[in-house]
């Protein structure tokens, strides 16, 4: 199976820079836009410490905005039709893209220890083994 | 608690006008000025709440105490049972009330549906009751740091009231203090503190502004008893396929759940499928160490735990 993303630079550098991206600690068995400005946005506050606070259908969440490194970009793909059949070719398409994302713990403070967290570590020793060495 | 006011409250518009300019979705507390009568002379201080059982709005904590020589006042400003009264009535008596701040002082904390919900669905599940106890105890302590001279604390039971009044005893050890079924029928010091926090309550859902953004929803969601067919219907119309209710609701209350079960998309929170996942992985079968194949888990080749550990995986397909 082959898979194409689409959309290339213009895409990558297009206006929705501030894109706001929440992970949030569970898994919502939906597929569809979300009204997230309207329900979750005027209720997000921010603790003395820094640590973000909000309320999911009455769980409480502590969060904090991790910021991609340079050079890195999240993106959004869409793909329009969805090939019957597994070994088509199947086409994405860059929708959007975003450079931070807030991070949400249910009722814990994120912190270095989180899965999430310690992922992003793969980004800085990915260039330290894979980059090419200047000479 | 954050209980000091600059401004004090001596009517009903100025009581709705503070309930607005809060955020609604954080717990806050009034504290009266305490009448030079209360330093003074030893007081009676008694405590109530209201809104306990309802699906929507805040749970208000309520105090009010005076002077053992000005009781009195109480039995004139016709302070009974709040439940009894009708809610004019009751608006009629906090207004004279407030006009009698000389001798009677009074305080309330409002607790936020969302910190309810909050508390009750955190890890270490912070119970209704506990919310309560807490909240009396610190509207006692107020009164307390704020001068007040108690001599006797009577306060309306949540639970068993013999375990709630041991406890309270062993944090004030040097107050008379009677923990009660229907307090607030039988000590008017009691009825003034329900009053107080029957009519917040009340006035605190008049003034509710919905931070969603739905001015239509106001008005329109009634008592907030699981039994009203306004508040049933409110919970169906307002209810968003993703976030559920407005945070006027709790949603740790079955009706609320219930409801979100029928109408919102189905949401799984990850500690309980980790647990979910470690029983399965626990539960292999006897059997399997007799298979001449290995499971496939087992072929492939492991990687290293570095990314084990952070859920990483290269991704060949979609």
């Amino acid at each position: 199976m082959l898979v194409h993303i689409l959309g290339g630079k213009n895409n990558l550098e297009c206006s929705y820079r501030d894109s706001k991206i929440h992970s949030l600690p569970c898994k919502i068995h939906a597929d569809c836009d979300a009204p997230v400005s309207k329900y979750f946005e005027p209720y997000v506050t921010s603790q003395e410490d820094g640590i973000l606070k909000a309320s999911f259908r009455g769980f409480p969440l502590l969060g904090m905005k991790i910021n991609f490194p340079e050079h890195y970009k999240g993106i959004i793909l869409h793909e329009s039709i969805r090939p019957e059949t597994e070994d088509e070719e199947r086409r994405f398409y860059v929708v959007n893209n975003f450079n931070s994302i807030t991070y949400w713990n249910w009722d814990k403070s994120p912190t270095k220890n989180d899965l999430f967290v310690q992922a992003l570590d793969w980004l800085d020793i990915a260039e330290a083994l894979h980059s090419p060495i200047m000479e | 608690m954050n209980g000091n006011n600059d401004d004090n409250i001596e009517t009903i518009e100025c009581l709705n006008e503070y309930l607005s300019t809060h955020n609604n979705s954080e717990p806050f507390s009034y504290f009266s000025k305490v009448p030079d009568d209360c330093k003074t002379y030893p007081c009676v201080l008694g405590i109530d709440e209201a809104g306990r059982g309802p699906v929507l709005g805040p749970m208000v904590y309520g105090t009010a105490f005076c002077c053992i020589n000005s009781m009195q006042i109480l039995a004139n400003l016709e302070c009974d049972d709040s439940k009894a009264l009708t809610e004019e009535k009751r608006v009629e008596i906090l207004s004279n009330l407030l006009k009698q701040r000389n001798k009677v002082g009074w305080g309330v904390e409002v607790i936020s549906p969302t910190f309810i919900c909050n508390s009750m669905l955190s890890r270490s599940k912070y119970s209704l009751n506990r919310v309560s106890m807490d909240s009396a105890v610190g509207l006692i302590r107020k009164a307390v740091e704020n001068g007040v001279n108690i001599n006797a604390v009577y306060v309306d039971t949540v639970g068993p009231p013999e375990k709630y009044q041991a406890y309270l005893e062993s944090l004030f050890p040097n107050f008379k203090i009677t923990v009660a079924k229907k307090a607030d029928s039988t000590y008017p010091i009691v009825s003034a503190a329900s009053i107080c926090a029957k009519v917040t309550r009340d006035q605190a859902l008049k003034v509710w502004k919905f931070s969603e953004d739905l001015a239509e929803a106001a008005s329109s969601f009634g008592s907030g008893y699981p039994g009203d067919p306004v508040t049933k219907k409110f919970l169906f119309d307002f209810c968003d396929p993703i976030f559920g209710f407005p945070q006027l609701v709790r949603f740790s209350w079955s009706t609320a759940s219930t409801a979100l079960e029928e109408s919102a998309y189905h949401v799984e929170w990850e500690a309980i499928e980790e647990d979910e996942k470690q029983s399965k992985k626990s539960r292999t079968l006897m059997t399997s160490f007799f298979n001449m194949t290995k499971s496939e888990t087992d072929s492939n080749v492991q990687k290293h735990n570095f990314f084990k550990r952070r859920n990483l995986s290269s991704t060949l397909e979609l």
